[in-house]
């Protein structure tokens, strides 16, 4: 079965970036804008990872993580955050609310296929 | 909840980069609001780049190193003040930040322009600004030209299939928010809280640089093949 990757960024630039990135895999990719539809995604889905920013409007992605994390059904669900975001202290109190891995913009795409690929397996597309 | 490494160890399981060079210069200077102008001097003499960037910076006028009338960390300082080198020690982060992020997402390399010309036309600006313990705005132009071929490379697409400037606002947004948010990142890793406002994409023909009253203000060109923007930072050094 595809794994399903949640991909919550404003951006539309880095959700496409994020879809292009794990086309060749075996994985469907979810988007969502803000960190509100990112938990309602969550709920809905059930994702075996999502890929998470930090600013957006509506509701930002250090929020949605501690509700993520409040929730007894979503709490499991693996998170790497993927931001601009890199000052030491509030990597270190984001570190806390318990993320798996931490990807800093600008990124390659091969950056983020091996963060990932530490989390979940990756499986190529078959021919 | 497992127990939290602290936050270098973190940043070492994370990969991230350690805090650069002029980062820690930047906290050392903001450290010292009191220091004499020599202790000042001694710490910026010791690096000749930097000492280079800040006598560019005060003499604004000058075509070349031959015309300064400002030729010694000294002098600058006396002239202006430390306002300038607090500029300068900003403006460098922001335009690794800017090199950092075209080179990783397009495989552009930027180089500084020694004497770039000005856009005379419509171009696109976009603007983040930045407030708390630094306040100012940091800005991103690019030709218009130059905003197709960034978004095209971003997204592995040809500038002929990009019709919808949205997309190419959103991408240079994008673009412009990995720089300005490395940037702050920088600052606060150098005791400079701030947090940043959303970037802000216009087209206009207005070029010049402008320092709102209390402000300074820096702009370097970069050009790669194809590719032709300028960097401004506008910062009130003594907001807080």
């Amino acid at each position: 079965m595809s794994l399903k990757i949640l991909s919550v960024d404003d951006s539309k630039t880095i959700r496409m970036i994020v879809k292009r990135t794990f086309a060749p895999f075996d994985a469907t990719i979810l988007e969502a804008c803000n960190g509100e539809e990112g938990l309602a995604a969550a709920a809905a889905e059930k994702p075996d990872l999502i890929v998470l920013d930090i600013t957006m409007p509506v509701m930002d992605g250090v929020t949605m993580l501690t509700k993520l994390k409040e929730n007894a059904d979503l709490k499991g669900i693996p998170v790497i955050m993927l931001t601009a975001e890199s000052g030491r202290e509030n990597v270190a109190f984001i570190a806390k609310l318990g993320v798996r891995d931490y990807l800093v913009k600008p990124f390659k795409d091969e950056q983020l296929i091996e963060k990932v690929n530490r989390v979940i397996l990756l499986q190529k597309k078959a021919a | 909840m497992p127990p939290v490494a602290p936050a270098e160890d973190l940043a070492k399981r994370y990969g991230l980069e350690s805090v650069p060079e002029s980062v820690r210069r930047l906290g050392l200077l903001v450290s010292k609001p009191d220091a004499s102008t020599e202790e000042v001097a001694k710490l910026i003499s010791s690096d000749k780049g930097f000492t280079a960037r800040l006598l560019r910076a005060a003499n604004p006028r000058a075509a070349s190193e031959e015309d300064y009338s400002c030729t010694t960390v000294e002098d600058a300082l006396q002239r202006t003040g430390m306002g300038i080198v607090l500029l300068v020690a900003m403006y460098d982060p922001l335009m690794a930040a800017v090199q950092k992020t075209f080179q990783i997402m397009l495989g552009a390399e930027l180089k500084i322009e020694a004497h770039p010309l000005p856009f005379e036309h419509e171009h696109v600006l976009c603007e983040i600004g930045f407030v708390g313990k630094a306040t100012g705005t940091a800005a991103l132009r690019l030709t218009t030209p130059t905003a197709l071929q960034v978004a095209a490379r971003v997204l592995g697409m040809s500038p002929a299939e990009l019709e919808d400037p949205a997309v190419v606002d959103d991408v240079i947004g994008e673009l412009s928010n990995m720089v300005v948010g490395n940037f702050k990142s920088n600052l606060c890793d150098a005791n400079l809280n701030c947090k940043l406002s959303p970037p802000a994409i216009t087209r206009t023909t207005k070029f010049e640089l402008r320092s709102a009253e209390g402000t300074l203000a820096q702009r370097l060109g970069l050009r790669a093949p194809d590719l032709d923007l300028f960097v401004d930072l506008n910062v009130n050094p003594w907001s807080e």
